[in-house]
């Protein structure tokens, strides 16, 4: 499943969508999901971890090119400086300056934490299309659209259920909630303060929050958003200009 | 001196032959006693010590509930200033800080799990047997060296896994206190233990380099605090724990149940043994006992037969016995005192010494301590009373015809 955090991260072009009359979740979604789809993109994130023993910043440029090619370099703090994290297709690479060393994340590793986030390596890579892997349903509101996805039978899916709440106004994702095979709300996903960003609105706040760990959240703010920019380009995701220093 | 008195002492040195007897049998029991008593508690004792020295401690310090799940941010943040006052303590002979957590050890032949432990240098190798351990190079510098990397010690398994060597590069990733990925390049200087020491898949790094790996500037997990004896952990423990509220002290037995258990059954092994001994011991006086009361048969009927109450003749053979005992076992204790001694300082040397976690333990070595001399003459005593009381009765209730006319 591809969340649109995911995507954002590595985001690419928005898409032009029309307004929709007639709603369809299947649209909905696959709306949504290419809302943060497309050629190319660029942008300056800062995120913030937060636990009950530490809060941590860090300043990082994303760069992506569809949904399978992403580069992701944190700027500060000093210490974190230049790792970076490629992303080519399914597969994922960390490079760490100061060993000098590219290592590449195992399977094993996927639902471990990104660089010591909310978010999984997982929740960066994996491929999964909501509309293909899960039943939809829709109940709608006057302010959103509320979409149910239950995984289809014979589907080996992560989660048990997701809620995905759409702003039926602006036309982009509120929030996502998973619960797991047991029905619980493990985390939620909410975006908010939509911030204009060339001729788009997106929301520029998303705030991850594990419900199982208790005081744990992870925030992330887009401060530039660049669609389709000259300067991506095919060969800055390869695994040489992962290692190159900066 | 009371008549009966005068009487046991007169009947003791009238037979020196079968007195010098019995006192043998009741002397030999003590020595033989007293040795193995040394003996046993000593190897235990000694076992305990060389477990705990080399890596335990006798005390361990740490945040909340640390030792049952240890976790990265569970850290004491004031290490310094309760240093000061451990250093204070005269019952605390030294201590240490130390960090760890778990890490991802590269190579350029590959990559194992590994422990990282960063210790207070200086400390740790007054506090612990680690300089012992050293199998190749030298203990590390706390300071980087001229090209700015700190060195490491490595276990042996993390040594022949990554198939490294002194001056090597090591690569250590693992997760800091702040979340971040705590990632570094170490020069390989010693290698610790063997392939059977705790250390085996421990990375060995300075305190600084630690708290800088892990971001955990100015905190350690642990202070390790070794006592002049390790037999008074508990209390100590029990004192510090009063003296901080809000950190949990945890003496040895806590910190390595399973070895205290271990220990405990195998000195209840010991036990069973001792009793075993004694059993011997206690035949043997018996023997001796019987026999000399026995022999006195015709003695005891005329004593009867001039007027002797049969309770003066009971007092008197317990008295004889116990007179005798006493001397028996002063003079014992005379005897094994230099037994003992050589046996607590020398003991016996192991033809192959054994190896445990790296450490040589090429002698077993008795104990020297009040409990040693002390149970053995109140066990011994007891015997010489117990087994006095049913000839000693024999005798009180025999008719004196019948007396007389035995032989």
């Amino acid at each position: 499943m591809r969340l649109a955090i995911y995507v954002a991260l590595f985001l690419t072009a928005f898409q032009v969508y029309a307004d929709s009359t007639e709603p369809d979740a299947i649209a909905i979604i696959d709306e949504m999901e290419s809302l943060y789809r497309g050629e190319r993109s660029k942008a300056d994130i800062t995120m913030i971890v937060e636990t009950p023993q530490y809060q941590r910043q860090m300043q990082m440029s994303s760069r992506a090119i569809g949904e399978e090619q992403s580069f992701i370099r944190i700027l500060s703090p000093k210490k974190d400086r230049g790792i970076a994290t490629l992303k080519l297709d399914n597969e994922m690479w960390n490079f760490f300056p100061k060993i000098n060393k590219v290592i590449k994340v195992p399977p094993s590793m996927m639902m471990g934490s990104w660089m010591g986030s909310d978010f999984t390596n997982d929740d960066l890579v994996k491929q999964t299309t909501l509309t293909e892997e899960y039943d939809l349903s829709l109940v709608s509101t006057s302010d959103d659209y509320t979409i149910t996805l239950i995984p289809k039978s014979l589907t080996v899916t992560v989660w048990g259920k997701i809620e995905y709440v759409v702003d039926r106004k602006l036309m982009v994702p509120k929030a996502q909630k998973f619960y797991d095979d047991q029905g619980e709300l493990i985390r939620t996903l909410a975006f908010s303060e939509p911030k204009t960003f060339g001729e788009y609105t997106l929301p520029s706040r998303l705030e991850m929050i594990p419900h199982n760990k208790e005081g744990h959240r992870t925030i992330i703010l887009y401060e530039t958003l660049v669609f389709d920019p000259d300067d991506v380009t095919e060969d800055q995701f390869t695994l040489r200009n992962l290692r190159s220093r900066f | 001196m009371p008549l009966i008195l005068r009487l046991a002492f007169r009947n003791i040195f009238r037979q020196r032959r079968r007195s010098l007897l019995t006192a043998l049998s009741i002397g030999g029991g003590y020595i033989l006693c007293a040795l193995s008593l040394s003996l046993l508690d000593g190897s235990y004792n000694n076992l305990i010590e060389l477990f705990t020295l080399s890596n335990t401690g006798h005390i361990q310090i740490h945040q909340d509930n640390y030792l049952e799940r240890p976790k990265v941010h569970k850290t004491i943040s004031n290490y310094e200033a309760l240093g000061s006052i451990l250093e204070a303590d005269p019952e605390v002979k030294a201590y240490s800080y130390r960090i760890y957590s778990p890490a991802l050890a590269y190579s350029d032949h590959g990559n194992q799990p590994a422990q990282v432990k960063a210790i207070d240098l200086d400390r740790e190798k007054n506090t612990t047997l680690i300089l012992d351990k050293i199998q190749a190079g030298q203990y590390v510098s706390s300071t980087p060296n001229a090209d700015g990397y700190f060195e490491a010690m490595i276990g042996s398994g993390i040594a022949d896994g990554l198939k490294i060597g002194i001056g090597d590069e090591l690569v250590l990733i693992s997760q800091g206190a702040d979340g971040s990925v705590a990632n570094d390049i170490y020069i390989v200087g010693a290698i610790i233990g063997n392939k059977d020491s705790f250390e085996r898949n421990q990375v060995i790094l300075p305190l600084a380099a630690g708290q800088e790996f892990l971001s955990m500037y100015g905190q350690v997990h642990e202070i390790v605090l070794v006592l002049d004896r390790f037999q008074s952990a508990l209390a100590v423990a029990n004192r510090l724990q009063a003296a901080f509220p809000k950190l949990t002290v945890s003496p040895w037995q806590d910190v390595e149940e399973e070895f205290y258990k271990s220990m405990q059954s195998d000195r209840q092994g010991n036990q069973s043994m001792m009793a075993i001994i004694l059993f011997i011991v206690f035949i043997g006086v018996l023997n001796t006992v019987l026999m000399t009361v026995m022999e006195r048969t015709r003695e005891f009927g005329v004593l009867k037969a001039i007027g002797s109450q049969p309770h003066t003749i009971l007092l008197l053979v317990t008295l004889e016995t116990c007179l005798l005992a006493t001397m028996a076992i002063i003079a014992a204790f005379i005897i094994s005192v230099p037994g003992v001694y050589w046996f607590a300082n020398a003991g016996f040397q192991l033809a192959e010494p054994i190896d445990i976690g790296g450490i040589l333990f090429s002698a077993f070595k008795g104990e020297m301590s009040f409990d040693v001399f002390f149970i053995p003459a109140v066990v011994l005593m007891l015997f010489a009373l117990v087994v006095s009381l049913p000839p000693g009765l024999r005798a009180a209730r025999i008719a004196p015809t019948k007396a007389m006319s035995s032989h």
